[in-house]
């Protein structure tokens, strides 16, 4: 492990934005090989992101767009959305669990898309991997700024889907996003019930939340 | 963060608030991750909101303003000399829960970085192979068996729960000796230290604002996998439990 002449920067807390955008965009990208492993999944999608990142010709809106267009070629959603309700999954009719999906994936989507903006040459790179019980598969990876301050590390959970290895789970430094959203949501169902659940998505979903100006920093 | 704290109000609040704490954490139970025990939940939004807004109108704009003024590396070098500070506090930790070797290099990396890192303000040992540790007095009370009870959010302190407060109040108190200080004088350093830190995560807060649906559950969240996460020294393999990860058809 190098460090940079400023390494090892010594926050409690991380700038996550950032790094939140990256580890979801990692996941976003180019052909998916039938048998990769679990690694070159993550590599090859790593590489793939990069390129579109950093492909000057492309606008803003363009990337987003091309990140979403193959987001769902790397994450099984309905696997993250049937893990993110846990045992509140059934108590959504057929009908309710498309919505919450397709509401889901859009808040996914609005949130972290929009941070293409805020991409600053950092770079992905897999440290290690461990086999999980049930068959699961974690895939380590660090996300190096280069304009310093600790490296950020970011596992993936990926399940093998027919022949397939897809992403259910996104840990940012120790921290699912799938238990973090599963709390949010178990507490809105178990107070008001699923339709207020969807209901809230959609809500924050159309006001799209746009970047507030001047917000945010050097990073 | 460590926001300053006054001391003998502490001590006094503090050993009735264990009390009141001792009778909740009995009754506490496990909580499994996504659904955290949080019985107390309505003073906890209340205070929750209280921070939220002590945040958004003074604190957020200040640390926005610092942010303006001081180069990114000027912010990291402030927190380094905050974190050099505190390294002591975490060796003694670390002895506390029979870590020697990592009380060592904590002892190690304080020497370097006092001396040739400028009194902190740069992580030399970091560059020279020392690891940083993060220990504090309610990860001690975690590794000795003690509960962490019920989510608690206090107000100016934010998330925690009865074993961080005591820890927290623990460490508080050791930093204030280790200066040998006057509160009076600890008060312009923490201000700054506050200011600082809390510019250093305007992105990453802004983000999870707008990440969630429930703030509040969404920080609870964080906190609580936090905690998990630094008890266990960052270990792996001891992340969600294979239930978590199980669908139920």
């Amino acid at each position: 492990m190098k460090y940079g002449s400023n390494a090892a920067a010594c926050v409690t807390l991380r700038p996550r934005g950032v790094c939140l955008f990256l580890a979801l965009g990692l996941l976003y990208g180019a052909t998916a090989k039938a048998d990769a492993t679990p690694r070159e999944v993550i590599e090859q999608t790593a590489d793939a992101v990069l390129a579109v990142l950093q492909d000057s010709t492309l606008t803003g809106e363009q990337k987003r767009q091309r990140i979403e267009d193959i987001a769902s070629t790397r994450f099984d959603f309905d696997t993250v959305a049937k893990l993110v309700l846990a045992r509140n999954w059934r108590q959504l009719s057929p009908e309710q669990q498309t919505r919450f999906k397709e509401e889901f994936r859009k808040h996914l989507s609005l949130t972290y898309g929009r941070n293409v903006d805020q991409y600053n040459n950092e770079r992905a790179e897999v440290t290690g991997e461990r086999p999980e019980a049930g068959g699961d598969w974690t895939v380590k990876t660090r996300i190096v700024r280069p304009q310093g301050g600790e490296p950020i590390r970011v596992d993936y959970r990926l399940r093998k889907f027919g022949e397939q290895w897809k992403v259910i789970d996104v840990i940012i430094e120790g921290t699912s996003l799938v238990a973090n959203f599963r709390s949010q949501f178990q507490e809105i169902v178990s107070r008001e019930g699923p339709e207020k659940l969807i209901q809230l998505l959609q809500e924050k979903n159309a006001r799209g939340e746009p970047l507030g100006q001047g917000a945010g920093s050097k990073s | 963060m460590r926001p300053a704290f006054p001391l003998g109000g502490v001590a006094r609040i503090g050993c009735v608030a264990c009390l009141w704490f001792a009778v909740h954490i009995c009754l506490g139970r496990g909580a499994a991750l996504g659904q955290e025990y949080d019985p107390w939940q309505p003073f906890n939004r209340a205070m929750f909101a209280f921070n939220d807004a002590l945040d958004t109108y003074a604190l957020e704009p200040v640390a926005k303003a610092w942010d303006r003024i001081v180069p990114e590396r000027v912010e990291q070098s402030i927190a380094n000399l905050f974190q050099n500070v505190y390294t002591p506090i975490v060796a003694v930790n670390n002895l506390l829960q029979g870590k020697p070797r990592d009380a060592a290099e904590d002892v190690a990396r304080f020497m370097a970085n006092s001396t040739f890192g400028l009194v902190g303000l740069f992580d030399v040992a970091s560059c020279w192979g020392l690891a940083k540790h993060d220990e504090d007095f309610g990860q001690t009370l975690a590794v000795w068996g003690v509960p962490a009870g019920p989510y608690l959010v206090l107000p100016f302190v934010g998330p925690s729960s009865p074993r961080d407060v005591v820890g927290y109040a623990v460490d508080s108190i050791a930093t204030v000796y280790w200066f040998f200080a006057d509160i009076r004088f600890t008060v312009g350093p923490q201000t700054i230290q506050v200011v600082n830190s809390r510019a250093q995560v305007l992105d990453a807060v802004r983000e999870l604002k707008s990440a969630s649906v429930d703030y509040y559950a969404a920080v609870r969240n964080a906190y609580v996998q936090r905690r998990a996460r630094q008890i266990r020294d960052q270990q792996e393999g001891t992340g969600p439990d294979e239930d978590f990860y199980r669908i139920e058809e």
